[in-house]
């Protein structure tokens, strides 16, 4: 088992979880499926169905419940079963709950915390308003080496500024960047970045930092 | 005159020609070619029909086409009236061709991989996955600036071949042993085209989307 | 990748190709439970079966046996004869393989896929389930001892097309017979024919214990469809299965109940598990580690 420590981390966009959609993710090595009903914030759960295993981040989202794609198994918001589709005169037992892990939704951020006590804040980046997606980007290295790499790159005369292990703030002229860093496993890091200021506003300013952050990726993988 | 397919369900570059046969409302007669483990594509008999020994092929009205980026073309030229499957306007054909292109080409690696793993194909699975992933990354970098451009498709405001040509083995790359944990942009638009009207799934693609 | 040392997997008769996989004169290699083996087709139904030692040189000869469509062959002293399948004898039938497929997982969760029929409406939806009518009816599981299998009974469910053959869809009758802890077969009642039951098999090649082979022949009645259609239909089929198979985890089957919450219509797969488990299966199983 993978380990699960008390510290809030960034798993994906925002924006990119789109309502009635179940996702995967690896934190840490830990599987798990992050997904929206039609409507409201998005949930983090273990990627695992309680009844025959299958990944629920391949389920489909139906009347507020994340169904499992295997038998059709259907999950409340909390994780408790609620819909057996082979009995569908059986009210499903309490004892049937998927394994649901905290979740936060901040700066346009997806964070959660898999640890079983779970007391540690969010990372604080100032006020939740305002924050604009750039993208996630996935690197083919260990999360000290990218750490090293966003130290070093060349934010156009930016610096990094980490706040607590899981993320970094860039501040650069008239624009902040915040770095959400995602341990996926012991060779693989995901950067969610969002960005708030003037240099943000517009999709042609979002698309160039998009371009940007591709080349922070090229250039730590292209370090041995 | 009818339409022709020689076709095998299992085959993503069948299934290309399929979706938009499907799309465009045409019928056809469906040819079933025992690909595995009959091996009928490699026969004498299938070599006089396509030298190269592959399938898709489409027959229609005297004219026979292999290679599924092709047929697409050919479908798209004759039959979509709208002009929308394939658009002519300068700025948005080159870029259709551009990706058809890489669909044959680069995104074919997850092909690989696929047979490997589900037919037992003796090729190197580590490279057709690494090749693959990287595929996969140019695509998602690509729907990634569409999507802070406000678009959904590869090229344009409405999904042209080249959705229908890079859809396949894309959605059907967990055959081959490849998450897609890495591209939440390219998830996205695999959902958005699953979403499209008369859309039809193959085995290993959830009929519920 | 090392060979178990678990009795209970070694003591089986298991699928490791088909006839027509190579030409007479030809072999091939493969994996059987982590054991290399070389498999020759010495003439047009004759096969010999051979250990590979850690260099790759052939060791020693081992037990081949050439039926329903495949070639099976022991590591260890079987406890069992292959099973009898009366239905591949009869003249009437089509009766094909349809090659192998690849699944990464336990051979025993193949197994248990193949029992299962709360799965049709999602996983083979419009063909074996519809989504609107997914009830699973009570049916009985009975472990025959005289011949050491499990049986579920009285099995239905509706079904849009349940074969290649159907022109509409019909409440379709199943048995299921486990034969051995790698092979499974079903009989189901014929399109509009309730006296006549299409026979399908399931053998299982585990290559270790989360990758395998998957052998699936047919003794199906059906006059008019090509062999090549009722083999797409197959692999339709199982293609559909398998995206799950895969996905899994863990990929190794819990025995343990309280790991993994069966309801009613898991009634096949709980005799199954607990089948297992008598026979103190360590291969391909998966035992909660101690923290």
């Amino acid at each position: 088992m993978a380990e699960r420590p008390d510290r809030w981390i960034g798993v994906a966009l925002d924006r990119q979880i789109k309502p009635g959609s179940s996702n995967p993710a690896i934190v840490g090595g830990n599987a798990i499926a992050v997904w929206r009903a039609e409507k409201g914030p998005a949930n983090v759960w273990e990627d695992r169905c309680p009844h025959r295993g299958m990944r629920l981040s391949f389920g489909f989202v139906r009347d507020g419940m994340l169904r499992c794609i295997y038998h059709g198994w259907g999950y409340e918001l909390g994780g408790h079963c609620a819909s057996i589709p082979a009995h569908p005169d059986l009210a499903p037992p309490k004892t049937i709950c998927a394994n649901v892990y905290r979740s936060e939704e901040r700066y346009g951020i997806i964070w959660t915390n898999l640890s079983e006590s779970p007391n540690a804040p969010l990372p604080d980046a100032g006020p939740d308003q305002g924050w604009q997606s750039i993208r996630s980007v996935y690197v083919a290295r260990q999360v000290a080496a990218v750490k090293g790499g966003l130290a070093s790159f060349d934010w156009g005369g930016g610096r990094v500024e980490e706040i607590g292990e899981g993320a970094a703030l860039v501040n650069a002229g008239g624009l902040s960047l915040l770095i959400a860093i995602q341990p996926v496993d012991e060779s693989k890091t995901g950067l969610h970045v969002v960005a708030k200021g003037e240099g943000a506003k517009d999709a042609k300013a979002r698309l160039a930092w998009a371009s940007r952050l591709e080349r922070l990726r090229g250039s730590i993988e292209a370090q041995s | 005159m009818a339409i022709k397919l020689y076709d095998y369900s299992l085959s993503g570059s069948c299934y290309k020609v399929r979706l938009l046969l499907g799309f465009l409302d045409l019928e056809y007669e469906r040819h079933p070619i025992g690909f595995y483990p009959e091996r009928e594509h490699r026969t004498e008999t299938f070599r006089a029909i396509n030298p190269l020994g592959q399938i898709p092929v489409l027959e229609d009205d005297g004219i026979r086409l292999r290679d599924a980026q092709a047929i697409l073309c050919h479908l798209a030229n004759k039959y979509d009236m709208s002009g929308l499957w394939l658009p002519r306007a300068p700025e948005l054909y080159g870029l259709v061709m551009m990706w058809l292109m890489f669909a044959g080409g680069e995104l074919m690696a997850a092909s690989a991989a696929r047979l490997h793993d589900l037919l037992g194909y003796d090729l190197d699975i580590e490279t057709a996955r690494r090749n693959a992933h990287a595929a996969f990354r140019i695509l998602d970098d690509h729907l990634t600036r569409r999507e802070i451009e406000g678009g959904t498709w590869i090229v344009g405001d409405h999904p042209t071949i080249a959705d229908v040509a890079c859809f396949p083995y894309t959605a059907l790359s967990n055959d081959g042993g490849i998450g897609l944990e890495d591209y939440p942009a390219l998830r996205n638009w695999l959902r958005s085209f699953m979403h499209l009207p008369k859309f039809d799934a193959m085995s290993g693609i959830s009929e519920f989307a | 990748m090392a060979v178990t040392t678990d009795r209970a997997a070694l003591n089986e008769w298991i699928a490791c190709g088909w006839p027509e996989k190579v030409v007479p004169g030809g072999k091939y290699r493969t994996v059987l439970l982590g054991q290399e083996i070389e498999v020759r087709r010495t003439g047009v139904s004759s096969f010999e079966v051979f250990e590979c030692d850690g260099h790759g040189e052939l060791s020693r000869s081992l037990p081949v046996q050439a039926k329903y469509c495949c070639i099976f062959t022991t590591l260890g002293e079987p406890i069992r004869p292959l099973p009898k399948i009366p239905e591949f004898d009869e003249a009437d039938r089509r009766i094909t393989g349809c090659g192998s497929v690849g699944v990464h997982t336990s051979p025993f969760r193949i197994i248990e896929n193949f029992l299962d029929m709360a799965h049709f409406s999602f996983v083979h939806t419009d063909i074996l389930g519809a989504p609107e009518r997914t009830e699973v009816l009570a049916y009985k599981t009975e472990h025959r001892k005289d011949v050491d299998e499990i049986w579920a009974i009285d099995c239905q469910f509706y079904q849009p097309a349940a074969s290649k053959a159907s022109k509409g869809g019909q409440m379709t009758h199943y048995a299921y017979r486990v034969m051995s802890p790698f092979s499974v077969m079903l009989y189901k009642n014929v399109f509009d024919d309730p006296t006549r039951n299409d026979a399908i098999c399931l053998f299982v090649q585990p290559i270790d214990e989360t990758e395998c082979l998957a052998y699936m022949p047919l003794a199906i009645v059906d006059r008019e469809s090509a062999l090549t259609s009722i083999i797409d239909f197959q692999q339709t089929i199982f293609a559909q299965d398998r995206v799950i198979l895969e996905n899994q985890r863990p990929a190794l089957l819990p025995l343990d109940p309280t790991i993994e919450l069966p309801t009613r219509a898991d009634a096949s797969s709980i005799a199954f598990r607990r089948w297992l488990k008598a026979k103190n299966f360590q291969f391909g199983v998966y035992e909660k580690k101690a923290a």
